[in-house]
């Protein structure tokens, strides 16, 4: 399958700050593909470079055959962007929104009112079409906010961290619609810091941190370099001290590494429940009560902990 | 053009989205125009009113009152002394004149006639009733001079047999003395031009001339407002990921702005023809050279404002706030002539003073194109400057 976008040795500095650091990966066409990253790792900096926004400050990358540095008109013709925050005119109304940024696409016509009618179906507000975009709900909003970036039928579509800051429904409708999209042969780079989000809809993941891109594959390769580790996750009280814990859980037989992020701990080990015995025994030692105790399969999370020390969310 | 006319669209809905804008566009524009201008002009008497009182009776009060009446600035109204002082302390009229009991022909020809006139402080009105009374006196007193000097060289040549036949031939000497003064200002006019900065004004083309440049101008620099609202959704930033140019976007808003700039001063212009009786029509090459080149220099100051605000309230205020000053100084609110000569100097950079310039030439003073040229000119000037430096520094985050 051809590539659609080829990022080659990417970098963007502001001043003396690198936000993305010489990053290369591509796109296959028909592929959902996942910048998964905390945030500040360089996930937003790379869009906009990919977007035209940005120029790299070294580096190119090619969309459809188009250099984003050379050709950034022709490049904006495929590609749809999904910004993070809503960019949408509150004043205006559903359609008038869509009608206005599809004349943007150069759509126009009886093409752009068919257009505008079947984004409006798609993102099921065909019945609040010619209602003010203010008078919307959140989800409604960040429905017509994804609207606006299908109107041109973009062969790549760029979703920067959609799901941030909403409701799980509406959360679980843009995961679904995403999904939808990808079946109708949308190629899609979505970014997040959600690793449930990157392991339900990727293809394949790239992660990204302080802008360097420090793992890419599918998520079976991914897991494959944690290698055979599983997670053993405690939750305990509030009133206990999770960090004396995992220092002397630390000290336990087959425990690789011990995480602390708030009143959780993660710990890497081959085998989860040859060490339950001992980690209830240390915390029962100090006095401390286990509420609950999870075992997990090797995945991103464990992934970005392995190759970086850090969680996810930190 | 197709994506020209999708923003103008665009920005036309969202500026009339809200039902008050047309209290901006339009109503508060109008309430001011009228108000300041003093009401409609129609047949109604415009002269500033003097009251007057005559506690002489006399022929030469009569006179003086009748000169004062064939003035163009000044509407003589006759009261007692107590209705005068009232209307004085209530300031409802800018100067009272007290013509005292000994106004007469006798005390005029001895030079020891005194007028009391009490006048405002700092006030146009009573400092025109100051100056016409001045007038109309002196062409009183020049008359009997006259007439004193006729009776004296025809007693050179004949003497009077009696009293009564010097004092008729004073009365008609006097007669034709005042004939042929009334006459006067129409000499003194063709010597009116060689005077520097007279104070020109006309309360009614002031105020349509300086309420137009305010009400238009303040929105053109809300085109601030605009850049910084566009930043703030982020939908300026998501524009430029589409196919669309910066110049695109930049000419789209701008039509926006600048037709209805246009639209709202030729409302504004059809009211001071059609209500206020003014004459805005008489030169339609020169309304519309300055005010297309009015609204363009406002424009591209909104534009230059908008690469540096950072807040759309920011925006607001700064918009609201300079061009309020800028009407101010620019003599849209009082005449130049009233601010020192230095201040009328300063006041050069700024548009206003320009625009307001341009449009009293027509308005005011019934030029043509060629006489606005200059004005045009320079608010071009300034239309170039500012668009430079905003398209320089134009950013959309």
């Amino acid at each position: 399958m051809p590539a659609i976008l080829e990022v080659q040795q990417l970098v963007k500095k502001y001043g003396d700050k690198t936000a993305v650091n010489g990053i290369s990966f591509d796109i296959q066409a028909g592929e959902i593909f996942s910048l998964l990253g905390p945030n500040g790792a360089g996930k937003t900096t790379t869009i906009s470079v990919l977007s035209t926004l940005y120029v790299p400050t070294s580096g190119d990358a090619v969309i459809g055959g188009h250099s984003v540095v050379k050709e950034p008109m022709a490049v904006r013709n495929l590609i749809g962007v999904v910004p993070q925050d809503l960019a949408l005119y509150e004043d205006l109304t559903a359609r008038e929104n869509l009608s206005f940024w599809g004349q943007m696409y150069n759509l126009s016509g009886k093409a752009l009112n068919a257009r505008v009618d079947q984004v409006l179906e798609q993102i099921g507000l065909k019945d609040r079409a010619n209602q003010r975009v203010k008078t919307f709900s959140g989800g409604m909003k960040r429905r017509v906010n994804i609207g606006v970036g299908l109107l041109h039928q973009p062969r790549l579509l760029f979703m920067d961290e959609p799901t941030v800051g909403i409701d799980p429904q509406s959360r679980r409708a843009i995961l679904d619609s995403v999904k939808d999209l990808n079946r109708q042969g949308m190629t899609v780079l979505y970014t997040t810091h959600y690793m449930e989000e990157a392991q339900e809809l990727s293809d394949r993941v790239g992660i990204i941190d302080h802008g360097d891109l420090i793992a890419l594959g599918t998520q079976g390769e991914l897991t494959r370099q944690v290698g055979e580790y599983e997670a053993l996750q405690l939750h305990i009280s509030e009133m206990d001290d999770s960090e004396a814990l995992a220092q002397a859980l630390r000290g336990v037989e087959g425990v690789v590494r011990a995480d602390v992020i708030d009143h959780n701990i993660t710990l890497i080990t081959p085998e989860a429940e040859k060490i339950l015995a001992p980690v209830v025994s240390r915390a029962n030692e100090r006095g401390i009560r286990i509420h609950t105790v999870t075992i997990q399969e090797p995945n991103l999370e464990a992934v970005f902990l392995h190759l970086t020390g850090r969680a996810l969310r930190d | 053009m197709k994506k020209i006319l999708a923003i103008f669209q665009k920005e036309t809905i969202l500026r009339f989205t809200s039902p008050i804008e047309w209290l901006f566009f339009l109503i508060l524009p109008l309430f001011f125009t009228f108000v300041l201008a003093g009401g409609t002009a129609g047949n109604m008497d415009t002269r500033t009113r003097l009251a007057v009182v005559d506690q002489a009776n006399s022929t030469l009060s009569a006179q003086l009152i009748a000169g004062l009446e064939a003035s163009g600035s000044i509407r003589p109204d006759v009261k007692t002394l107590a209705e005068a002082e009232d209307e004085f302390s209530k300031r409802n009229v800018s100067a009272v004149l007290v013509i005292p009991p000994d106004f007469t022909l006798e005390k005029l020809r001895e030079g020891a006639l005194a007028l009391d006139l009490r006048q405002l402080p700092n006030n146009l009105n009573s400092l025109a009733a100051y100056q016409t009374v001045q007038t109309i006196l002196g062409r009183l007193s020049s008359s009997v001079e006259i007439a004193q000097q006729s009776v004296q060289a025809a007693e050179d040549l004949r003497p009077f047999e009696n009293d009564a036949e010097r004092a008729a031939y004073f009365d008609a000497a006097l007669d034709a003395a005042q004939t042929e003064l009334s006459v006067a200002p129409q000499r003194v006019a063709t010597a009116q031009a060689l005077v520097e900065d007279p104070v020109e004004y006309d309360p009614r083309a002031n105020s349509s001339a300086g309420q137009l440049i305010t009400w238009v101008f303040i929105p053109l620099f809300g085109i601030s407002v605009t850049f910084a609202y566009e930043r703030a959704t982020g939908t300026l930033r998501r524009l430029l990921t589409t196919p669309t140019r910066k110049a695109t976007y930049l000419l789209g808003t701008l039509l926006a702005a600048v037709f209805w700039a246009l639209v709202q001063m030729l409302l504004l212009v059809l009211f001071g023809i059609f209500v206020m009786k003014l004459n805005w029509g008489h030169s339609p090459a020169a309304l519309a050279v300055i005010l297309t080149a009015s609204a363009l220099a406002a424009s591209a100051i909104g534009v230059a404002m908008g690469a540096f605000v950072k807040t759309e309230g920011q925006a607001n205020g700064l918009s609201i706030m300079l061009g309020m000053v800028m009407a101010l100084l620019g003599g849209c609110w009082y005449p130049l002539e009233l601010f020192p000569a230095v201040v009328q100097q300063a006041v050069k950079v700024l548009p206003t003073r320009w625009a307001m310039q341009g449009m009293l030439d027509i308005v005011l003073r019934g030029q043509d194109l060629s006489a606005v040229l200059p004005e045009a000119a320079v608010l071009l000037g300034f239309a170039v400057v500012f668009y430079a430096i905003g398209i320089w520094r134009f950013r959309y985050e």
